[in-house]
């Protein structure tokens, strides 16, 4: 996958490039998913943010040999991987992306969205389960529930509506990003609606957002934090996100 | 029905001098309270502004019970009760609404905070790692030959 790197004119200076892995309570899965990463990505440096976990998820990273980014208490998604974008910033990182720690994201397909990055066809790019439908119907490596179909097709609705742009996977937690991406997302960057509202401030900042079809794998640990009630109340909740999102300013220039 | 209405017009706020004495002594315990709050640093004085706005606003309608009635009446409401009420609970709900954007405030500099705190000790455990000859995170201390 090293090959996948891009030779910018002429040139063959590698990218430097972050790959950073959001992890909360995930210390069955997170050796995997470095080891993964390491096998595909050669080039790029990881860092593991752990989001406050109560197990020993940043022992297993740390021992792999890892930098690991430890929040003193949880604090939602949205809140590690602002602090993955915002160590990529300061460090000067060329390109970064981001994985879920739980293994349902393999790191060959991380690889093919960092190809779009470097190549500059755009200046985010979301790794999509359903944008081939017939991958989505040939394959059963990935069997979405129920509520996580109609949460996704809500999400789908509101946000092509919003964006006048077509999303297939809202809440893709794979995603490869420039660095205009990261100084929008280590400024503003929603606590606890990450996903949506992320898509949604980059295409409203005239920003190229992209979907890649990617393969997704079940959960290799950990178990989905969504039950029945709290999916209903996630869906309202982003939607009502997505409505204020649009009353938002455009400049992003208001200070957090 | 007429006879209702009229009742309802009569039940204006009539204070007696004995709980005009009472409401004016809460909101001078009140106020006191406030100050020694800030006193003992319970309380900080930027937060306190408002509620001795608040006191001073009891002690005002305790002191003049005309000018409740006066509110009421430029608001057009015709009991002063309802005008009372409505009055304290707009500015209940002002006061809550400003909490909220306080707290919310506050819980984006707390996250950006622990961000911070983590990152630094990730930095740290970066430079360690690197004395101790391990190959981690920051690309400048790894050579070149070996991100190939």
């Amino acid at each position: 996958m090293a090959g996948r790197r891009r030779a910018s004119v002429g040139e063959s200076t590698p990218v430097r490039t972050l790959v950073f892995i959001p992890a909360w309570n995930e210390e069955e899965s997170i050796a995997a998913v470095i080891a993964d990463v390491r096998e595909h990505l050669p080039g790029a440096d990881i860092l593991v943010v752990d989001d406050g976990s109560t197990d020993a998820t940043t022992a297993r990273a740390r021992a792999e040999g890892v930098l690991v980014a430890t929040l003193p208490f949880n604090q939602g998604l949205g809140a590690a991987l602002q602090t993955g974008y915002l160590y990529a910033l300061r460090e000067g990182y060329e390109c970064c992306a981001h994985l879920d720690a739980d293994g349902q994201h393999p790191a060959a397909e991380v690889a093919r969205l960092l190809a779009e990055v470097e190549a500059d066809r755009a200046d985010l790019v979301i790794g999509s389960r359903y944008r081939d439908p017939d991958a989505v119907a040939a394959s059963d490596d990935y069997r979405p529930t129920l509520s996580r179909r109609i949460g996704t097709s809500v999400f789908r609705f509101f946000l092509t509506l919003a964006t006048r742009q077509r999303f297939t996977d809202t809440t893709s937690g794979m995603r490869a990003a420039n660095r205009r991406v990261m100084s929008l997302f280590s400024e503003n960057y929603s606590p606890d609606f990450a996903e949506i509202e992320s898509l949604q401030l980059a295409v409203r900042q005239g920003l190229r957002v992209e979907e890649v079809p990617v393969r997704m794998l079940e959960r290799a640990g950990g178990s989905s934090f969504l039950t029945p009630l709290r999916s209903a109340f996630f869906i309202f909740k982003g939607v009502v996100v997505l409505l204020v999102g649009q009353f938002r300013p455009r400049q992003a220039e208001t200070e957090r | 029905m007429s006879a209702l209405t009229l009742a309802a017009a009569k039940t204006t706020v009539h204070l007696t001098s004995q709980t005009r004495i009472v409401a004016a002594v809460l909101a001078i315990a009140f106020m006191l309270l406030i100050l020694e709050l800030i006193r003992r640093d319970r309380l900080q004085e930027r937060y306190s502004v408002i509620w001795f706005v608040a006191g001073l606003g009891m002690l005002a309608g305790a002191a003049f019970p005309g000018l409740l009635k006066l509110v009421a009446e430029l608001l057009g409401v015709r009991n002063t009760n309802v005008a009372l009420f409505s009055i304290v609970l707009l500015l209940l709900l002002g006061l809550a609404l400003n909490f909220s954007v306080i707290m919310s405030r506050q819980a984006a500099q707390i996250t950006r905070l622990a961000q911070e705190r983590a990152l630094e000790k990730a930095r740290a455990q970066a430079a360690e790692d690197r004395n101790g000859g391990g190959r981690v995170g920051s690309e400048q201390a790894r050579p070149e030959s070996e991100r190939t």
